[in-house]
């Protein structure tokens, strides 16, 4: 059928098709004064059917004579009728051709508006028809089945006469899991045991572990941070930096705690608005403000802040419904039943938020704060009247360091910290220390005075002097240190949203109200009622939303098996692909609901599945059918992330910090990343523990951000990233082999393998153990000791070990879960 | 190693059997395998006039009133405010001082000269520019859509003031590819005191996979990160360890069948490959005097003049897109940021090296296959600014941009202004033309070039762009 039909799309004689090679034209030359909002001679070209039906001048086509058509007559002009359009860019001879060739053809109505009913906006497309209730089908091997997901594969490869791959060996198995359950490599320790472990719900018990694991939230959190756009920088040319990290801790603890998904939404979409809503509640509403600021000279602030509503409304949109909304926001959806109204409607719910930054402590505690704060002030003020170090002069001073060994280590310590990366305590700490410094020159001066008048002089000063440090020294340590959050707050007064013809802010449209759009089910609101965010988060969750569960467990699905049921995760329109087991992706669909949402169970389903413990050795004899491995005959081999790139050097090096959360850190970054940003950053980087993080601990600049995530795929954050993408560069290469934090970790793997044994073979055994969770076939162990034997010029053993690391950190099998 | 030409018909057959991918990931696979076929030589739909392109972006917004494009009126109209018909509705950056009062209209205190046969007339701030001015058009009628410098500069790399769309030269190498086997197929130089506006959004490749992304080059320490082997390190070392690492890979690919790692075996011979030609390119040591002293002194030191010269060698050596940024030309007047020492200062560093690469491409045959591109993000008004010393505001109802070889017809002027070089009045090209018309000359039809992302087809043109078929030679 399929082939048929690209047959006749392929037919010289074929009618054009509406959507691709007419609609484009006519938008660019007739549909600024023909469409919805401003039907000029109640008149719309925006569609097929309104083209079709005409306008004031009565219908605008005879279908198959396009000699006698009103608007062929139109767009050539003639004494009777003026030449359309009168102002700006007219058909091209090619494009009447082709809107001729269409009429003759009958003019057939795009796929796109056949499934329409006029009228009554009901569509017939699969994702926005209710989620069925799927049971699961018969198989031809039930004890292949773990659950009803394998269920549904192997009864799809069975209707193909294709058979599922063996199970992966155990050592396979653990990397993986651990790898998608937690980002990080298992311990040869926790390798051997799960290996020795022969009862028979061993695979469960390592699920189970691996789930209450703290580092499950750092794991899917950074997954939903790329879908929140998460970075702790505020973008665009300047990319100041801005305190957002509470949001991201709040978002790996919801998850280490399973918070219940349609929770978890309504929080980060309408935290502000919940009742008894409380600080971590508000931190939630941290989601929408990780748009980018522009903080450029001269801007237009309005277009900026419409530029964040449209990027809130576009990533709400592909976030929970899977659509690409954002195509309406300069004209109705070409292919999707959205319409440029329903996406202001949408747009209305995110235009009346003010965007403040929160202070996360009691009134009470804010207000001792701020009066301390008033009485340091004053002392500060006299201080400055006769202590000539200003906070300018000491951050001189300290790039003015000669010599960093004559300071005490815990000044060294923190100076080794850039300057935006300090805590208040650290900076405090500084700036007490050089003005002690000074005081002491200053006795100095005092002692050794020649003259006595100028000796009482100066003395009466510094005992001043003193005096005042200590009390501003006091006022300083009993200051309450209250941390901040950016938020999102609806207006007590909210603004009116217009619609914005043609997408553009200047040119404004009809008032519309919060709405939804028409193609999916009603919000159920109380009579007379404005909706807000509260209400549209929940009709997101109402169980009749045929979209959110859908799209969520698609997503979950693409982590674990490389690509979605849905491969356009972000596309559930008419414009994406469809599943390729749609009763599978309904079935999921509400057991998420079944389950109150919990998506720890929906993951535990998934890796506890027979399809997902399946081998990723390729099948040649499947190459023809199903080259892309779209029915899961077997796993999928997948790159690892940017960042757990970083964190399996770190496990294998031994050098993991694992805390969880905390202010951004700034490991080893190469010389010269900001010679191309406009305002250069301070990047020092951190020594001790903070130095080996996990990667999504990295601090993120979104001008430049390091470039070790950059070179492996990490999202921009610039908008909301569904899908990573996964190249394969030689950038890439020079990053494993060179890079600084690299070397470091081969160093200390090669340590490692020099005291663990005196044995070669106990050496690389353990080389792989630690790297790759298996031991080395014969031929890897050659290939080994080969690069040892090559390695006679290096005086130490630890060198030549060294050199081995390397290899192990370089591997293709290391970066990938297999 | 033997075993090359079983690597590159694997990754190859990987790439044209996944296809998901499309053209890029064929013109991918050729990256890595350092080797071009047909495909990337004859272009993608017909066939190109230029094979590579010199991107010269002079970031800030060059005042073309003061460069190219003279106007005897404003010298009449001098200090008389601008009739209201010109800047009614119009919005311009720092609304709030520049609408206090009627602007006043600025005139030009440069003196203008005509050059060769074609009698171009170039401002005396660009006396070299002359000596090829014939090879040279210089369009007059350049309009943009966005008036701040980030959203601009990334407009005129991507066609859209958002972020995260991805730049002309990444959709160049994503379509047709690299013809070089030893360095990146788009490359970005930068001089002036700081970095461009908007950063790496710059040459960003958006959506489209990060291969396809510029690769700056750095003008002091290691030209590309992480290039050097590690401290102590020899080259022998480091080959043992890549040795190895391709020996164990290809264990591993025969044991799973995956040609992902084909492409990653590819990808760390590639890496080796860049660890010598990177050094060798930025090593000037075997040009000749005569060459050196073509651009100028300050070839010796990293400049926009010894990134002119890179520029070339990397066009020879098969680079595909390269990209100059040379910044401070964003003149308002106040402090050094003025029409008068400040635009003599950053036309004294871009003139004589700008030139000089046109005469040094041009002698050596590569003119006529290398498109050159020159013009910043947007230009400035005919109107003054209220600060202390002389300064324009950004603008971006019309500007100049030279464009030289690579099919483009030489000589002369293109487009026309109005008599206060305000608007456009003969021979507009908006943006999206000059990019449309960029791809043309490089084989690629700018409507078919496209990408999948979010549902929706992305072009380098957004919905717009017409093909300026006056430009062509």
């Amino acid at each position: 059928m399929q082939a048929l039909a690209l047959l006749l799309a392929l037919n010289f004689n074929a009618a054009p098709d509406f959507d691709q090679e007419i609609k484009p034209f006519l938008i660019r030359s007739c549909v600024s004064c023909h469409n919805a909002e401003s039907k000029r001679g109640a008149y719309r070209l925006d569609s097929a059917r309104a083209l079709i039906k005409g306008g004031n001048s009565g219908p605008a086509i005879v279908s198959g004579k396009s000699s006698q058509s009103l608007i062929i007559q139109a767009v050539t002009g003639n004494e009777n009728i003026e030449q359309m359009p009168p102002k700006g860019q007219k058909l091209s001879k090619n494009e009447i051709e082709l809107l001729k060739k269409w009429i003759d053809s009958g003019a057939p109505l795009p796929a796109s508006e056949m499934a329409l009913v006029e009228g009554n906006k009901k569509t017939s497309h699969w994702s926005f028809l209710p989620v069925t209730n799927a049971t699961a089908p018969i198989v031809s091997d039930k004890s292949w089945c773990k659950n009803p997901i394998d269920n549904f594969i192997l009864n799809r490869l069975d209707k193909e006469k294709m058979s599922p791959s063996a199970m992966a060996d155990k050592p396979t198995l653990i990397r993986r899991v651990t790898l998608d359950l937690i980002g990080l490599l298992p311990t040869p320790l926790e390798v051997e045991n799960f290996i020795n472990d022969n009862s028979s719900g061993a695979y469960e018990k390592l699920v189970n572990r691996l789930l209450d694991s703290p580092h499950y939230g750092e794991r899917w959190g950074r997954l939903w941070l790329d879908q929140a756009r998460y970075a702790d920088s505020n973008g665009y040319s300047i990319d100041g930096p801005r305190l957002i990290w509470r949001y991201r801790d709040w978002v790996i603890n919801a998850l280490n705690t399973d918070m219940p998904f349609d929770r978890f939404s309504k929080l980060q979409l309408a935290g502000d608005l919940v009742s008894g809503s409380n600080f971590e509640d508000k931190i939630a509403t941290g989601f929408h403000r990780n748009t980018p600021v522009n903080q450029e000279g001269g801007i237009d602030k309005e277009q900026f802040r419409v530029e964040s509503v449209v990027d809130r409304v576009n990533t709400t949109g592909s976030v929970w419904l899977g659509l690409t909304v954002g195509c309406c926001q300069c004209h109705d959806h070409k292919f999707d039943a959205l319409s440029q109204r329903e996406y202001y409607q949408f747009f209305a719910f995110f235009n009346t938020v003010d965007e403040p930054s929160i202070e996360l402590a009691s009134q009470q505690e804010i207000k001792k704060r701020d009066s301390l704060k008033a009485s340091l002030k004053k002392l500060e003020a006299a201080q400055k009247q006769i202590d000539p170090l200003t906070p300018a002069k000491i951050a001189s001073l300290e790039l003015k360091i000669q010599s960093r060994e004559l300071l005490p280590p815990s000044i060294n310590e923190i100076l080794a910290i850039a300057i935006n990366g300090r805590t208040p305590r650290q900076e405090r700490q500084i700036d007490s220390y050089f003005r002690q410094m000074d005081r002491i020159q200053h006795l100095v001066g005092v002692v050794v005075a020649a003259n006595p008048i100028e000796a009482a002089l100066q003395g009466f000063i510094y005992e001043k002097r003193e005096k005042l440090e200590l009390m501003i020294t006091k006022a300083k340590e009993t200051m309450p240190e209250i941390e901040s959050s950016l938020v999102v707050q609806e207006m007590a007064k909210p603004r009116a949203t217009n619609i914005h013809l043609g997408g553009e802010f200047t040119r404004k449209g009809a008032v519309v109200e919060a709405g939804v759009p028409l193609v999916l089910p009603a919000m159920k609101l109380a009579n007379n009622v404005k909706p807000n965010r509260v209400d549209f988060s929940n009709w997101l969750f109402d169980p009749s939303n045929p979209l959110t569960s859908r799209v969520a467990v698609n997503r979950f699905w693409q982590v674990f098996f490389g690509v979605g049921i849905v491969e356009t995760e972000n596309d559930f329109g008419t414009q994406g692909t469809l599943p390729t087991h749609p009763e599978l992706l309904d079935w999921l669909a509400s057991e998420f609901i079944n389950q109150g949402w919990s998506m720890k169970s929906m993951h535990r389903l998934m890796v506890n599945s027979s399809t997902y413990m399946q081998g990723s050795r390729t099948r040649p004899e499947y190459d023809k059918i199903d080259a892309r491995n779209r029915l899961l005959y077997k796993q999928n081999r997948i790159r690892l992330d940017a960042e757990i790139v970083r964190d399996v050097g770190l496990c294998a090096s031994g050098l993991l910090y694992n805390r969880v959360g905390g202010p951004s850190v700034f490991p080893p970054q190469p010389e010269g990343v900001y010679s191309f940003t406009q305002v250069p950053k301070n990047w020092k980087s951190n020594i001790g523990l903070n130095r080996y993080r996990r990667g999504m601990y990295t601090y993120f600049w979104r001008s430049a951000p390091h470039p070790n995530l950059v070179v492996f795929d990490a999202p921009d954050a610039v908008s909301s990233c569904t899908k990573r993408n996964r190249s394969n560069t030689p950038l890439q290469a020079l990053t494993l082999l060179n890079d600084e934090s690299q070397v470091e970790f081969a160093r200390d793997l090669a340590n490692h393998l020099v005291a663990v044994s005196a044995s070669d073979t106990e050496r690389i055994n353990r080389a792989f153990l630690v790297c790759l969770a298996r031991l080395p076939k014969p031929t890897e162990v050659e290939v080994i000791k080969k690069l040892l034997n090559q390695n006679t010029v290096s005086k130490t053993e630890t060198s030549t070990w060294f050199q081995v690391a390397r290899a192990m950190l370089n591997l293709d099998e290391f970066i990938t879960r297999e | 190693m033997n075993n090359d030409n079983l690597l590159l018909s694997s990754t190859r057959r990987h790439f044209f059997k996944n296809c998901t991918l499309g053209l890029g990931g064929i013109a991918l696979a050729e990256l890595l395998n350092g080797k071009s076929n047909a495909l990337t030589i004859g272009g993608l739909h017909h066939k190109p006039k230029a094979k590579n392109v010199i991107f010269l972006f002079m970031a800030g917004g060059p005042s073309q009133l003061d460069l190219f494009d003279e106007k005897p009126e404003l010298t009449r109209w001098h200090a008389k405010p601008i009739p209201q018909e010109f800047i009614k509705g119009k919005r311009f950056a720092f609304m709030d001082t520049f609408s206090k009062e009627t602007p006043k209209l600025l005139a030009s205190p440069r003196k203008f000269k005509k050059y060769g046969q074609s009698g171009a007339v170039i401002s005396d701030l660009f006396p070299h520019l002359g000596s090829v001015a014939d090879d040279i058009t210089i369009v007059r009628s350049v309009a943009t859509n966005v008036f701040n410098h980030a959203p601009a500069k990334v407009f005129m790399n991507t066609g859209s003031a958002q972020f995260g769309r991805p730049s002309i030269g990444s959709w160049v190498t994503y379509g047709i590819g690299s013809e070089s086997s030893s360095l990146p197929g788009f490359v970005v130089l930068q001089s002036g005191p700081r970095g461009p506006r908007g950063g790496s959004a710059c040459w960003s490749s958006g959506f489209l996979p990060t291969s396809f992304q510029g690769v700056p080059l750095r003008g002091a320490g290691e030209p590309i990160l992480n290039l050097s082997s590690p401290k102590g390190i020899n080259n022998e070392e480091q080959r043992n360890v890549l040795d190895a690492v391709r020996d164990l890979n290809s264990v591993r690919l025969l044991d799973t069948g995956d040609p992902e790692i084909a492409s990653r075996i590819a990808s760390y011979e590639m890496a080796h490959r860049m660890q010598s030609s990177a050094p060798e390119l930025i090593d000037l040591s075997r040009e000749d005097q005569r060459t050196l002293n073509l651009y100028g002194p300050a070839v010796s030191k990293p400049s926009f003049a010894r990134n002119c010269l890179l520029a070339r060698r990397l066009v020879e050596r098969g680079t595909r897109f390269v990209q100059l940024y040379h910044t401070d030309w964003d003149h308002h007047g106040g402090g050094d940021a003025n029409l008068e020492t400040g635009i003599e200062k950053v036309c004294n560093e871009v003139d004589q090296p700008a030139s000089a690469l046109i005469a040094d491409l041009k002698q050596r045959g590569l003119l006529e296959d290398t498109l050159v591109v020159w013009g910043g993000e947007f230009g400035r008004t005919p109107m003054s600014e209220l600060r202390e010393t002389t300064g324009r505001n950004h603008h971006i109802d019309a500007f100049t941009m030279w464009l030289a070889g690579g099919g483009i017809k030489a000589g002369g002027h293109f487009g026309k202004t109005d008599d206060f070089g305000f608007s456009p009045i003969e021979d507009r090209v908006h943006v999206h033309d000059l990019h449309a018309t960029m791809l043309h000359l490089l084989g690629i039809d700018h409507l078919k070039l496209v990408f999948k992302f979010q549902g929706r087809n992305f072009r380098l043109t957004d919905v717009h762009g017409e093909i300026v078929p006056k430009l062509l030679a």
